[in-house]
């Protein structure tokens, strides 16, 4: 027995170090290098409406401002076909990137969750700090646990209560298994590399580090407990969370979790609605391999129903 | 639950007659990065059949007795048949092999979710460590189990992860001497 586990520990040993040293070999055509980066850092008056119009007169305050926010691991492209498809509409989008995301590698392996948050608050203090009143807000995936924690923090407490609060495929349970146990395994795996296109590469992350997965981990985890405990929904704040019934990543038990944990201040729930779809963050489609007339449905259901809440 | 109560009673009592041994007791459960699931255990092993060593039992465990009591907490239950092996024979202590294989049932309470996963069928292998004090009617029972991948995963409910552990109290209702 003794040597048994002499001889485990001596693998176990030589496994750590091994994985310790690893590195990604990250290429200048990916994301995690150094060469590409989130388009709304070069050019951010493209992405936020408080960098276009600093100094807003009366009629751009009268506006209504959507601010969105992009999942784990993404950038300001997952919400690019919202803002195309929102051209000529009278309301404004600012499509923040998270801090710690759309950048290096090793920028995204330091961030904390409480940075990917501080890009929505910065945003949104900016814009309320200009004068908007009429400010939405629309989180995918990992932000729309983001805007739950910050329901769950009582931040709308101390600032304009958002008109609309949106949804889509928030995640508070994940659909993979291996993700509760990132934490345990994650030093030795070090990072973990998706299979996705070199195309993909360029928008999300291709290596992504177990700090990261912890961080997902542990904002999720505190917004589930937040939940259990019921959180309430900032008083004349609409919330609705669209899920994907096969949602691959997010499991759409988050959305249950979401429907039994917020209510309203008279004790009503928030609206739910189930899309027929088994792609995570329906609402992008860009870089899809292929798109089915019923995801296309999905998303111009979910666009015209946000827009209608915001004209 | 007073029928599950009542089933598990006689499931013991019809076993007692012939097994040399018979634990019944209360189990507390934590799985990784998820709900408390508490509930009921009993096992026993066979006068006939590697008495003492091979354990046959059946556990019962609900978020009701966990975290979902007077929470928002989803209710779920896991029904769970188990068998197992005892290494270090005529210890006080023993190190625990055992398979688990059951059935996991959520309760999503609303109509609205109808068509999402709720169930899961179980299996799980798991390591485990008995302490048994000579001169107590008592065993404690500590194990790591890992439920292994037998669906799609978007096919089954996120409250279903696979790491988990668990801590058992035994009593032994019955004790047949050699």
């Amino acid at each position: 027995m003794k040597a048994i586990l002499k001889t485990v520990s001596i693998c176990l040993s030589i496994l750590l170090i091994v994985a310790c040293n690893a590195t990604p070999d990250i290429t200048d055509e990916m994301l995690d290098g150094d060469v590409i980066f989130d388009p709304s850092l070069y050019s951010p008056e493209d992405y936020l409406v408080s960098a276009k119009y600093p100094a807003p007169t009366q009629e751009d305050l009268e506006k209504h401002v959507l601010i969105a926010a992009h999942g784990y691991s993404a950038s300001t492209f997952e919400w690019d076909e919202l803002m195309e498809w929102s051209a000529d509409s009278s309301y404004r989008i600012s499509s923040v990137l998270l801090d710690g995301h759309g950048r290096t590698y090793e920028d995204f392996r330091a961030s904390k969750w409480e940075d990917w948050r501080a890009a929505i608050i910065r945003e949104f203090e900016l814009l309320e700090d200009l004068g908007y009143t009429k400010i939405s807000l629309v989180g995918s995936s990992t932000s729309g646990a983001l805007l739950v924690e910050l329901m769950q923090s009582g931040y709308f407490n101390s600032h304009i209560k958002p008109k609309n609060i949106f949804l889509v495929d928030p995640i508070v349970a994940p659909t993979s298994k291996l993700q509760s146990v990132a934490d345990l395994i994650g030093p030795m795996l070090v990072y973990l590399e998706v299979d996705q296109t070199a195309e993909e590469d360029k928008y999300w992350y291709h290596f992504r580090p177990h700090e990261t997965i912890s961080e997902l981990n542990e904002v999720i985890q505190k917004v589930r407990k937040g939940l259990e405990k019921g959180i309430t929904v900032p008083g004349g704040t609409y919330v609705k969370s669209f899920h994907s019934k096969g949602d691959p990543t997010a499991s759409t038990t988050s959305t249950v979790l979401i429907y039994k944990g917020l209510e309203h201040t008279d004790g009503s729930k928030i609206d739910v609605q189930l899309m027929n779809s088994d792609i995570h963050v329906f609402t992008r489609l860009n870089l899809r391999p292929s798109i089915s007339p019923l995801e296309l449905s999905n998303q111009l259901d979910a666009f015209t129903q946000m827009a209608k809440r915001l004209n | 639950m007073k029928n599950l109560c009542l089933l598990t009673f006689l499931f013991c009592a019809s076993f007692s007659i012939q097994a040399q041994q018979l634990n019944v007791g209360i189990r507390l459960q934590k799985t990784q990065q998820m709900y408390w699931e508490n509930g009921i255990s009993a096992q026993y092993s066979f006068a006939n059949f590697k008495p003492d060593r091979l354990f046959v039992g059946f556990d019962f465990v609900t978020s009701r007795l966990g975290t979902a009591m007077n929470s928002n907490a989803l209710k779920q239950d896991s029904y769970i048949f188990s068998g197992s092996w005892y290494f270090f024979k005529n210890k006080p202590y023993h190190l625990i092999g055992r398979l688990n294989t059951g059935y996991l049932n959520t309760d999503l309470e609303y109509d609205i979710f109808d068509e999402l996963p709720s169930s899961s069928f179980l299996l799980a292998p798991e390591l485990g460590f008995n302490y048994t004090p000579e001169k107590l009617p008592i065993a404690l029972n500590l194990g790591l189990g890992y439920y292994l991948n037998m669906q799609d995963e978007n096919k089954t409910p996120g409250t279903f992860q696979p790491l988990h552990y668990h801590l058992t109290l035994y009593y032994k209702l019955f004790n047949q001497e050699k």
